[in-house]
This record gives structure tokens, sequence and C-alpha cells, in this order.
């Protein structure tokens, strides 16, 4: 029986693959499979000794697998020396996972239409919600947004990447898609929606801070719902080190929460921003 | 041969195992019940209990060092009411042995929350908090003297008759006469080393990394020195020294016992595996099974120096 309450276990590598040197898909075994949340992520380590101290964070990308053998996949960024490390690691070669962890999107409210929004990495929460969403027919648009095209995660990965029409791609520097921010056009669609459209929408993003805040004020200016996914510096992943909160409205009051356990996944009205 | 007997007295409580976890590192417990049965621990040392809530500081809390980390916190808490009315109850019912952490703004809010505290009838010590970093009130200015340990133990003894452990700040001359302090105001045992304080920042952006500016410092970085004063501390005294610091392993904890402590708690560990713990313990009976050796009186304090310096 997949479980659902956070487990520690150690991972089995199968694959750890580079995408132009940007992303890393990496998957791995696991003792039993996983059920998870889109917007939920994972503690990951699996490089000798104590330097880096600490595991990274990652969006649970995939999982499949049957009973007694479950199977989890990441998609990462190299950022910094833990997530360089990580990209050195071979097949057969193992990982230390918390998962999962986190609250992610609720996709759960009938009669919705969605719009997902991934800047950089950020497609990594999202594209889980969309592989829910295809599952289920529900409507919904994709907006990926890179710096340039070799920063656009490949077709491939995208689910209902085939189905023309519902993923819009933008570069920063036009090599792809649309040439300007995805910001830019997430914001000119809001301001385009009937009010009917606006009643039924809901937005789910992750990317950088900046995108993340344009975007939910502009919803909260038009009465649109957001939820979006927070990132933070963590230790523990779990919600006991209390190191990666992030001021939230709490009333006409304002209150530290916790990423790892009250989000990722916020209501974009919630976040001081 | 016969499992190891590991329990040991840590200044009237009586804990099954030397392993314990270290308070700010393991939230009230409860967190950790998805991952094993914290009942197997020889105690939890819940977060730092303050009388009211405690909000805690802005976000910057943390930043990565090498082979450690930084924090400041700020001793976000839920406040001694709801930990007795809400987690208590939960902590009773996974059967765990518990200590509660304590700090106040002054020596009266110190009293106070061990007062009530004492009125709990499953807690199983108190630890007084005399050394956080990272608050103006969190102690310091009573764990970075003799006196100021001395007066603030005196003043805690006579509000409990629950055993009274005192945790020790690194930042200090001189470790000895600290826990010496403790031990002659009343304290039933010490522990140390809590956080060194440090502070990173960034030369590009020109700020600090932490909102706090400083904050304490953990993790295997200060290993070495918390070994030191565990080792002083414990020549020092007669009342039991918990050791404290960097602890990743079962040989890093087998290493403190070594020097002197009557148990070990694991902290920053946790963060990284939330089964640090009990792997921990696993590791130390493994060893006394193989080394023989029956119960760990016979281990503790036996490092042999050739010359004590």
């Amino acid at each position: 029986m997949p479980v659902n309450r956070p487990r520690f276990v150690t991972g089995r590598i199968l694959r750890n693959e580079g995408r132009g040197e940007i992303f890393y898909r990496i998957e791995a075994a696991i003792p039993e499979p996983l059920r998870f949340v889109p917007g939920q992520f994972a503690m990951v380590s699996g490089w000798p000794g104590n330097d880096p101290l600490l595991p990274r964070p990652l969006a649970l990308f995939r999982s499949g697998g049957m009973r007694g053998q479950g199977k989890i996949e990441f998609v990462y960024k190299v950022v910094g020396r833990g997530t360089a490390l990580l990209s050195g690691l071979h097949p057969g070669e193992t990982l230390s996972i918390t998962l999962p962890l986190g609250r992610g999107f609720d996709l759960d409210q009938a009669g919705r239409t969605y719009w997902l929004v991934g800047g950089g990495v950020g497609f990594s929460s999202v594209f889980p919600a969309a592989a829910v969403l295809s599952r289920r027919r529900n409507g919904f648009e994709m907006f990926l947004g890179a710096r340039t095209r070799e920063h656009l995660p490949p077709k491939q990965w995208t689910p209902g990447g085939k189905t023309p029409g519902r993923t819009h791609f933008c570069t920063e520097d036009g090599t792809a898609g649309y040439h300007g921010r995805v910001t830019d056009v997430v914001l000119e669609r809001m301001r385009a929606l009937s009010p009917e459209a606006v009643s039924r929408l809901t937005i789910l993003a992750c990317g950088p801070r900046d995108m993340l805040k344009e975007i939910a004020v502009e919803a909260m200016q038009r009465g649109i719902t957001a939820q979006v996914a927070l990132e933070n510096h963590m230790a523990c992943g779990f919600g006991v080190c209390w190191g990666c909160v992030v001021t939230l409205w709490d009333g006409d009051r304002t209150a530290y929460r916790r990423v790892c356990r009250e989000g990722p996944v916020f209501d974009a009205k919630e976040v001081v921003w | 041969m016969v499992t190891p007997d590991l329990s040991a007295s840590l200044g009237g409580l009586r804990v099954k195992n030397p392993v314990l976890s270290a308070s700010g590192t393991f939230g009230y417990g409860i967190e950790f019940t998805s991952f094993y049965d914290i009942s197997r621990l020889g105690a939890v040392i819940v977060k730092g209990l303050s009388l009211a809530p405690t909000a805690g500081n802005p976000p910057g809390r943390i930043v990565e060092t090498p082979a450690g980390m930084l924090n400041a916190i700020g001793l976000q808490n839920i406040g001694v009411e709801r930990f007795i009315g809400d987690v208590v109850p939960r902590l009773e019912d996974f059967g765990a042995t518990f200590v509660a952490n304590i700090y106040g703004k002054t020596e009266e809010e110190y009293e106070a929350v061990a007062r009530r505290l004492s009125e709990v009838p499953s807690l199983g010590a108190i630890e007084v908090n005399a050394s956080c970093p990272n608050v103006r009130e969190g102690g310091m200015a009573f764990g970075a003297t003799p006196e100021g340990i001395a007066g603030l133990t005196a003043r805690v003894r006579k509000c409990t008759g629950k055993p009274l452990w005192v945790k020790l700040s690194p930042n200090v001359a001189d470790i000895a006469g600290i826990a010496k302090a403790a031990e002659g105001a009343g304290a039933d045992a010490v522990s140390l080393i809590n956080t060194i304080v440090g502070m990173a920042v960034n030369y590009r952006t020109r700020r600090p990394e932490l909102s706090n500016v400083t904050g304490g410092l953990s993790g295997p970085a200060i290993k070495p020195v918390a070994l030191r004063m565990t080792w002083e501390a414990a020549k020092a005294v007669r009342i039991p020294v918990i050791g404290i610091g960097g602890i990743q392993s079962s040989a890093n904890a087998l290493e403190f016992l070594l020097v002197g402590a009557s148990a070990v708690q694991v902290g920053t560990a946790n963060f990284r595996n939330p089964r640090a713990c009990v792997d921990i313990l696993e590791g130390i009976e493994a060893f006394f099974r193989e080394e023989k050796i029956a119960k760990l009186s016979d281990y503790r304090g036996g490092l042999m120096v050739e010359k004590n310096p």
C-alpha cells in the first residue's frame, strides 16, 4: 500500500542523466511505491561525507512501481555544491531520501480550469499537476518560461506535451516560443479574461520569487485564485528545524510559517509579498 | 551474549540508554513518530519553551557552512500551556521519556515556566537553556559567567523538584568553572555544548546571510570543541555531564561517552537523517556486543591518557 506519511528510505539510483548540462533527471528504486500530491517534495542526499551537511529539497517529479518495488524521479538544476555532487552520482549508488513532504497543490475543487505556470526549474513542481489534470481530463493550460531555449524542459518530459496549444513556451532571448518573460504572458492573459473565466480559474505557479509575486499581485487584484509553491533554504524538510519560515498573513497580523510543513504551496493571498 | 545494559542515571532521571534528542532539533518529538518509535530513545528533549508563545526571528534563519550550519531561529515555540495541553498527552501516548527545555526573558519567567512544568507528573526533567546565542534574552546573559549560572540555577532549583539539568554555552573562557557553578547551585546534571556563535556574510550583496546577523554554529564542524569541553566539564564536576555537539554516528557518540559523558544528545544529525538517534543507539549496542562490554559504566570515562596535561 502506498504510504503518505513521511518516511526515510534508501534509494538505488537507476539513472542520473543531464540534459544540456542544465537539468538532470534522476531516477531511483525505493522500497515501496509512493503516492504524492503534486507540489510535494523530498529531501535528498547521497554524496559521501559531511560537506555539504544537509540534504537538498527536490520536487517530487514522478513515481511508479508496484507493491514491493517503487520508483521515484526528480528533476534538478545544478545550482551549488550539493546539486553538483548529486549530478556526479552513478547508477547503482544510493540516495538517502525523506518523502513525501509538505502540502502540495489543491487540485480537488470541482469545476475549475487551471493555468500552470513554471519559471526556470519551477516546471518540476507543475508538471506533476499537469499529469494529474491530464488523467482527469480536466482543462488546463501550461506556461513555461526560461532564459533560453536550452533552459526549457525537453518536450518529452512535458505531460500531455503532444497536445498542441496547451503548453506555451517563453524565452527571454527569443530562441524558442514567445520572446519575453513568461510573467508578462500570464499577466496579459489574465487582463483579457471574462468575469466568468476569472471565477473558474485557478493558477498554480512555481518559479522565481519575483515571478510569483507579480502573478500573485495581479491575481489578487482580479479576484483570481492562485496557489504558489515557495522555496527556501531548509535544514530538515519535515518541520523540526524551523529554519525555512516565510511571513504570512494571519488575519490582520503576520506570522512565520514553515515552507516545508504549512507549505511549500500557499494560497497567494496568504503570502506577505 | 546478553543485551548490554545501556541504562544511565542523569541526575535523578533514569534512562534506558544514553541517546537523547537535542532540544531545537527534534520539534516536540511527535514529528519523528512517522520514522520510528520515539519511546526507544533514552529521552526526547523538546524545543525550548517560554511562558508565552514566541514568534522567533524573521526569515533568513539558517545558512549552511562547511560541515555545519548556522541558525538563528530565535526560539519560536508554542508556549508552555499549549505544550502541556496538546503535546504532553501525545508524548505520553507514545510512551516517550521526555524532558522540557526552558528559557525566559527574565529569571522570573524561568521560575514561572519551571513551576508550571513541575505540575506535569510524566515530565522526566527540566533542562534550563542558559545558552541560546540568538535572542538577547535567551539565557546567554546568565550563561556567560559562573555567577550568572549559579544565580539562575539556584532560583530555578527552588521552583522544581524535577531533575534539573543546565545546558551550558561554549561561548565562555572556562567551561569547567561554569559547570562547577551550576553544580554548586543545585543542578542535577549539566548538558553541553549549545551552539558556537558564528557569522556568515555575502561579499557580493554586502549583507549578512542571517536576519539576526549572527547565529549558532552546529554540526560536525563543532565536534572537536564539544568533545574537549565535555571532557573538561566531566573532570570538574561530580554530577552527570551530557555531551552534545556534532554527533553524527555511534562512533561520535562513543567518543563523548569515553571522555566522561553519561549520555549524549543528538542534534543537527536529525535534520539530515530523521532516524539518526536510533541508528546511533543501534550502533552503540552493536559496539558493546562486539567488544563484550556488559554495561555503559564499564566504558564511560575510560579515556586512557598517558600524561594528563
